[in-house]
C-alpha cells in the first residue's frame, strides 16, 4: 500500500514531540526557579506566535505585522476584560477571534500584493496598528504602558500560568500540525510554489492566502492576548516593529521549513533579552549575529541541524540528479 | 460545440497581441493552434484560462461563457492546460504534484481533512490510485518519488500534462508539449495525445513542430495576433498565408 503524501501517517518525530511535553510538564516538579519558569512561559506563548508567523509563511507570504496582530489581541482582551469586565478566559477567545476577522477583511486587499510587496503592506498594517493603538491610549496606555491587567488566575504563583500555557501551545501546535500536514497545508505550499499552477488546477489561490494568513493572525491575536494576561503589565513596545521582526528572528534561526524551526528558535532567542538587563540594549545586534553565524553554518536552521549532521556521513540523502534520475528509471 | 471564441482581442497598450480571433472546437477532436513566434498563441491560452483578461470577444465552453473569468473557476468548468516553460511544484515529488493537481475531483471539505474523517481518507485514496494511474499513461511512475526540480526536461513536460489531467479536463490546453524534446520522446507524446482523444478528451495544442500537423483533426493558423487560416491539416500546409508567414514571401507562390 503506498502512503498518500497528504495523509499523515504516524511520524517518528511525534514521539520526540510527547517526550518533550511530558519533560515540561514535569520540569517545575524538578525545578523550582520562578526565573526559569518565567522564561519558559514566555518561549509558551511566543511559540504560539511565531508557529503562526511560519504558518503564513508556508503559502509564500511573509508578514511583517505579525507582532501588529498579536497587539490587536492583546488590547481587545484588555479592553474587555479590564474596562467591560469580561472574564479574562472568555475575552482572550473573542480576542483571538476578532483577530481573526481583522485578518479577513485586510487579508483581502492584502493578498492581492506578492512577494515584497505583501510583506511591506504588512510592515506598514503593523505600525498603523500601533498609532491606532496610540490614539485610544486612554484605554491601551500607548507608549508608557498599561498597568492593572486582570489576571487569569488569582494568585502570585506563576505554576498554574505555566501549565495553562503549555497546554495552549500544546493545542495550538496541534492545530497547526494538523493544518500542514494535510490537504490544507499542501494546497498553500503548492501555491506558494507557483500561484499560475496552483490556479490552473482549481486552487483559488487568493482565497487560500486570505484563509491561511487569517488563520494565522488569529494564533498570533491569541498569543498577544495570553501575554497581556500574564504579564498584567503591558506597553505598545511589545507589538511594535521589532517586536515583528524578532518573530522573523526565531523563525529564520530555528529554520522555516521546519515545523519544529519556530520551535527551536523561540525556546533558544527568548531567553538572551531576560538573561540580563544590561544585554537587553544589544539585542538586536545579538540576533543579527546570531542569525548570521546560523544562516552561514546551517541554511536550514536549527531544526535542519539533525539532516545536516546525517548528510556529511551519507551523501545521498534527499534529491537526485537529473543523471541518477534516468539511471534510476531506466 | 465544445469551446466557442468569438472575437477575440487582446490589447497590451498600443500592441494588438491577439485580434479578432474566433475559433470553435467540436468535442474528440485534436486542433492544433499553429504560427510563428510572437503570433499570440500564449496570449490566447492565457485569454482562454482567464490568466489575462481579453479587451473584447467572449469564449464559450460548453455553452457557457467563460470569458474573464478566474482561473480557478475556468479550471473547475473542466479546462486543464499546461504552460510553456513546464512550471511544477518544483519542491514536490512526481507523485505529489499530481496528487496535489487533485485539488477538485474530488474536493474535500476543511473540517473533513482537518478531522481526517474516512470521507477524506476515501478521496484521498481515490486521487491516490487516479495519480498513479495518470503517471503509469505518461510514463512517469518510476520516478514518482524524485523532486519533480530533479527530472530531465523531458520528464518535466510530461509531468506538466499529468498535472494537467488531474483537473479531469474536458479540454487540455498543451503548450507547445513537444519543445525540446528528443525524437523518442516526441513519438511517445503523440501517443499519449492519440490516447487522450480516444478517453474522449479534447486536445487544443500550441505546436512549432509541423509533425504535431498529422494527429490534428483541425488547425487555426494565427500570425500577428490574427487568424490566417482555418481548416484540415492539409489546406493549412498548403496555405500561401501560412507559407509566408513560415517561410517568407517568395515561397508563396
Amino acid at each position: 500500500m503506498l502512503k498518500n503524501p497528504f495523509v499523515t501517517g504516524r511520524n517518528k518525530t511525534v514521539y520526540i514531540y510527547v517526550g518533550l511535553v511530558i519533560v515540561l510538564l514535569l520540569f517545575p516538579l524538578v525545578v523550582s526557579s520562578t526565573f526559569y519558569i518565567h522564561i519558559l512561559i514566555l518561549s509558551f506563548i511566543y511559540v504560539i506566535a511565531a508557529g503562526s508567523l511560519r504558518l503564513i509563511s508556508t503559502s509564500g507570504q511573509i508578514s511583517m505585522g505579525h507582532a501588529g496582530f498579536m497587539g490587536i489581541g492583546a488590547y481587545v482582551s484588555i479592553y474587555l476584560s479590564k474596562f467591560l469586565g469580561v472574564s479574562p478566559w472568555i475575552s482572550m477567545a473573542i480576542a483571538a477571534l476578532i483577530t481573526l476577522i481583522i485578518a479577513l477583511i485586510v487579508g483581502i486587499p492584502f493578498a492581492r500584493l506578492r512577494g515584497i510587496y505583501f510583506t511591506m503592506i504588512t510592515l506598514f498594517f503593523g505600525l498603523g496598528a500601533l498609532s491606532i493603538e496610540q490614539l485610544f491610549s486612554d484605554y491601551t496606555g500607548g507608549y508608557s504602558g498599561i498597568a492593572g491587567i486582570p489576571a487569569l488566575f488569582s494568585t502570585d504563583s506563576k505554576i498554574p500560568y505555566y501549565y495553562f500555557f503549555l497546554i495552549l501551545v500544546t493545542v495550538c501546535l496541534i492545530i497547526m500540525f494538523r493544518l500542514e500536514h494535510s490537504r490544507i497545508g499542501q494546497t498553500w505550499k503548492a501555491v506558494a510554489q507557483s500561484y499560475s499552477v496552483a490556479s490552473s488546477i482549481g486552487i483559488n489561490e487568493l482565497q487560500q492566502r486570505v484563509l491561511v494568513f487569517a488563520i494565522g493572525c488569529a494564533f498570533a491575536g491569541l498569543a498577544g492576548a495570553g501575554l497581556a494576561h500574564y504579564s498584567l503589565v503591558l506597553s505598545q513596545s511589545n507589538f511594535n516593529l521589532l517586536a515583528s521582526m524578532y518573530l522573523i528572528v526565531y523563525v529564520l534561526v530555528g529554520g522555516i521549513a521546519s515545523f519544529a524551526g519556530p520551535i527551536i528558535g523561540t525556546a533558544i532567542l527568548v531567553m538572551i533579552p531576560e538573561m540580563s538587563r544590561s544585554l537587553k540594549d544589544y539585542v538586536p545586534l545579538l540576533f543579527a549575529a546570531i542569525m548570521l553565524i546560523v544562516l552561514f553554518t546551517m541554511p536550514k536552521g536549527l531544526a535542519g541541524l539533525p539532516a545536516q549532521v546525517k548528510g556529511w556521513f551519507h551523501r545521498k540523502n534527499k534529491g537526485n540528479t537529473p543523471k541518477e534520475v534516468i539511471n534510476n528509471a531506466s | 460545440m465544445l469551446l466557442d471564441v468569438k472575437g477575440l482581442s487582446k490589447h497590451f497598450g498600443g500592441l494588438q497581441a491577439v485580434n479578432q480571433v474566433d475559433m470553435s472546437i467540436n468535442s474528440g477532436q485534436i486542433v492544433g493552434l499553429i504560427g510563428p513566434n510572437g503570433a499570440g498563441k500564449t496570449t490566447i491560452f492565457n485569454l482562454l484560462t482567464g490568466f489575462i483578461k481579453p479587451t473584447s470577444g467572449k469564449v464559450f465552453f460548453n455553452d457557457n461563457e467563460i470569458t474573464a473569468k478566474s482561473p480557478h473557476i475556468i479550471a473547475a468548468r473542466g479546462i486543464g492546460r499546461t504552460f510553456q516553460l513546464t512550471p511544477l511544484f518544483t519542491e514536490f515529488t512526481t507523485l505529489q504534484n499530481v496528487v496535489a493537481s487533485y485539488y477538485l475531483h474530488p474536493k474535500s471539505g476543511f473540517l473533513d481533512i482537518f478531522f481526517n474523517t474516512p470521507r477524506y481518507l476515501r478521496n484521498e485514496t481515490y486521487a491516490m490510485e487516479q495519480s498513479i494511474e495518470i503517471l503509469k499513461l505518461v510514463g512517469l511512475s518510476k520516478v514518482k518519488d524524485e523532486l519533480a526540480r530533479n527530472l530531465p526536461h523531458g520528464y518535466q513536460k510530461m509531468l506538466g500534462i499529468a498535472r494537467a489531467l488531474a483537473v479531469k479536463p474536458k479540454l487540455l490546453l498543451l503548450d507547445e508539449p513537444l519543445g525540446g524534446l528528443n525524437t523518442d520522446e516526441i513519438t511517445f507524446t503523440l501517443d499519449i495525445l492519440v490516447k487522450l482523444r480516444k478517453q474522449g478528451i479534447t486536445v487544443l495544442i500550441i505546436e512549432h513542430n509541423m509533425q504535431i500537423l498529422g494527429y490534428c483533426d483541425h488547425v487555426v493558423a494565427i500570425n500577428f495576433g490574427q487568424k490566417i487560416c482555418d481548416g484540415s491539416a492539409e489546406e493549412v500546409r498548403k496555405n500561401p498565408e501560412v507559407i509566408k508567414a513560415y517561410l517568407g514571401e517568395q515561397h508563396a507562390a
